[in-house]
């Protein structure tokens, strides 16, 4: 299996115990905590996977972590188990951006498939994330008058527009674009602009 | 129930020797020696039948009608007018029954106020009417001269107008089985000879001490009837109107009054037992809608528990699931040692807590309805703490019972036993983090008033703050991760349910109160 975790947050120690134990059985790698706190305490940048979560815990319950996660932009996929589950907390835990929604008993196949989904899901987010940091790291080696090219590129200008605005010859901007092009890897105009779109 | 049941042989008969034997009963002071009596009560008992049976009931009231004449009066008039004054008042009394039941229908009548009011305005309108109907019809026969038909309808109206509305209700509950039921529970209650008492008393004050000077203390009456009514509902108010309209029937009879005035006074007289219905009637009302109430918060308890069973079982069954899927896991890896072993001991031990978790549920549910029975305080309570001596004495815990005044309680014992077991419980849990010599819980009481007692579950833990203490009875908010969350909501509509209240007190250790309706006899039970 991939690297990825299952990190397991569940107050009731049986549930958790014997999640931890399936999960671990069918190859997953599992870290289990008694609580929110515990797991925000825990917590670290490098966690990769996603995050087993149940409602109903004493003190920060399972929604107001998965709020917190969110907001500090924390890029676990959730999945939400509940014992108790209604309309009001389904919905709650939609909108926060939850993957699945899970009643106990949970039903395994579903389980499993929610925890697949959520690692695709992460995967691919870590993907873009990638992507993006490293377009970052080529964009940082333009010098500024090929980052003001650039720009106007994306914004749709032609050379003829880009060099009167710039109070340079239409020459000059084909030079710095072509090295534009060769510093960010890209192969035309329209993948420079999905690439600039998708930094910001 | 708006359809007639059947009229048997023994019901007609009934009607009939009823009849005559009121008929016999109230005939003072006739008018022109006809039915024109101050006081005419036998039209009740018509009516009644009438309602319960319809239109059948109008031949044997007719018979009863004409026995009547024959016997108590000696048929003042020829024999073919006699059928015919028989057929005429079982035809009004007829047309007045078919009103009320087509108005309020049967066994609404006399169950809340709107019944009550349209029957006694359904009376007043159908007895003015045929009374009309009949002395006009006297008129005619020239048994009334056409001089005095207005005085004779008057007093008609009244006779018998008064003698329906003081009697119908009593007539009424003495024929229903579940108003028999109503007018025995409140005859054994003990106000009634207090308010017995007060109504002999009111009408010697009102005619032996008033007589002189119109009956200025007339008013006296309403103590008695008010009395009852307040107390014991429209049962209550009933008897007492019996026993005053009969008392004053008597009073006036034997100190010969005129027919003038004790028409005067009957007209006062249905005010009174009125004012004493509706009265009656309003406790009533209150007194159902207080036990729809109580229904309601143990439904709502139920549902309550029902979440919580669902909630409570779900743990050790997904958990359960979970350990069988791992066992099925190792099995297909061919692990058989001791991991696997270690997995199916889990199993059973999960097994156990759901029916653990059912065994403790099964308590609430147990009663189905909120039967009360009269219980001792001190014997409810050593019963609660008796589970908990053994868990003291394990865990370090000092637990205390008492003092407590003696006195007996109306409870329903199963579901108080839960409420204190389950204060207990939590008071056990509150004390665990608390270093040994510093653990201790006390269950104690102490007279609130003269009639309720308030029951204190303390213990040395941690205590509660003020938000903490406001969100403690909300259901599914529990502090303890094995917990229910419902235990202390489900308490407090069993303390509703009872007609008391349960709280907790903000402060550095745990206080619950539990407050009861009690009758602190110092007998016991």
């Amino acid at each position: 299996m991939s690297d990825l975790s299952v990190f397991i947050v569940d107050d009731d120690a049986s549930v958790r115990d014997s999640l931890g134990l399936l999960l671990g059985l069918r190859g997953y790698r599992t870290a289990i905590f008694a609580d929110a706190e515990n797991f925000l305490q825990a917590l670290s940048p490098d966690w990769r996977g996603c995050v087993l979560l149940d409602i109903r815990m004493p003190g920060i319950d399972g929604l107001a972590l998965q709020r917190r996660l969110l907001e500090a932009a924390c890029s676990l996929p959730v999945i939400v188990i509940t014992g108790h589950g209604d309309v009001e907390s389904a919905r709650a835990a939609f909108k926060a951006q939850a993957v699945d929604f899970l009643e106990k008993p949970l039903d395994q196949a579903k389980l499993m498939v929610a925890i697949d989904e959520a690692f695709a899901k992460y995967q691919s987010s870590s993907q873009r994330r990638e992507q993006r940091s490293h377009f970052a790291g080529l964009l940082a080696t333009l010098t500024p008058r090929e980052r003001e090219v650039m720009e106007l590129i994306v914004r749709g200008g032609h050379n003829r527009d880009i060099a009167d605005e710039l109070g340079i010859s239409p020459r000059t901007v084909e030079v710095h674009k072509a090295r534009v092009m060769q510093k960010l890897n890209v192969d035309g105009v329209a993948q420079l602009v999905r690439y600039s779109l998708g930094e910001r | 129930m708006t359809t007639a049941s059947r009229l048997r042989w023994a019901d007609a008969l009934l009607l009939i020797v009823g009849y005559v034997a009121l008929d016999w009963l109230s005939f003072f002071h006739p008018l022109h020696g006809l039915y024109i009596t101050p006081w005419n009560p036998a039209p009740a008992l018509a009516l009644v039948f009438m309602l319960r049976y319809g239109w059948k009931a109008a031949v044997p009231l007719a018979v009863a009608v004409l026995l009547a004449e024959i016997w108590v009066r000696s048929l003042p008039a020829a024999l073919p007018a006699s059928i015919a004054i028989a057929v005429m008042l079982a035809l009004g009394y007829g047309a007045i029954g078919g009103v009320l039941r087509r108005r309020i229908g049967g066994l609404g009548i006399f169950s809340d106020r709107s019944g009550m009011l349209q029957w006694s305005g359904i009376v007043v309108a159908g007895t003015l009417l045929t009374s009309l109907f009949f002395v006009l019809s006297l008129v005619g026969l020239d048994l009334v001269p056409a001089a005095g038909w207005l005085e004779a309808a008057g007093r008609y109206w009244i006779g018998d107008g008064v003698g329906i509305l003081v009697s119908m209700p009593l007539l009424w509950m003495l024929l229903d089985e579940r108003g028999r039921v109503q007018l025995l529970a409140s005859v054994k209650r003990p106000d009634t000879p207090g308010y017995l008492l007060a109504a002999a008393a009111a009408l010697w004050a009102v005619f032996g001490l008033g007589a002189e000077s119109d009956f200025k203390y007339f008013y006296l009456l309403f103590l008695p009837i008010i009395w009852a009514a307040a107390r014991e509902g429209l049962a209550g108010a009933v008897l007492s109107a019996a026993v005053i309209q009969v008392g004053i029937i008597l009073v006036v009879h034997l100190q010969e009054f005129s027919a003038v005035s004790i028409l005067e006074i009957q007209v006062v007289t249905v005010v009174l037992v009125l004012a004493g219905f509706f009265v009656g009637v309003v406790v009533d009302e209150q007194q159902r809608i207080s036990a729809e109430l109580r229904h309601t918060l143990r439904l709502a308890a139920a549902g309550e528990m029902a979440g919580a069973l669902a909630h409570e079982l779900n743990q050790p069954i997904t958990a359960l699931s979970a350990y069988g899927s791992a066992c099925e896991e190792l099995l297909a890896r061919g692990e058989t040692g001791d991991r696997l072993k270690a997995t199916i001991k889990l199993m059973v031990a999960e097994s156990y807590r759901a029916a653990e978790v059912v065994r403790r549920l099964r308590d609430f549910f147990r009663t189905g309805t909120t039967r009360l029975e009269p219980v001792a305080l001190d014997e409810l309570l050593a019963v609660a703490a008796a589970p908990f001596a053994e868990q003291a004495a394990r865990s370090g815990v000092a637990l205390t019972v008492g003092p407590m005044p003696e006195g007996v309680l109306l409870a329903d014992r199963p579901q108080l036993e839960v409420v204190l077991r389950n204060l207990l419980a939590n008071a056990f849990g509150a004390v665990a983090e608390r270093p040994a010599g510093a653990r201790t819980v006390s269950v104690s009481a102490l007279p609130e008033g003269h009639d309720r007692i308030c029951i204190s579950v303390e213990d040395s833990g941690s205590g509660l703050s003020a938000s903490a203490a406001a969100r403690l009875f909300e259901p599914f908010n529990s502090t303890k991760s094995s917990g229910l969350g419902l235990g202390l909501a489900i308490s407090r509509a069993i303390a509703e349910a009872h007609g008391g209240n349960l709280w907790a007190e903000v402060g550095d250790r745990g206080v619950f109160r539990l407050l009861l309706p009690f009758e602190g006899s110092p007998s016991g039970v």
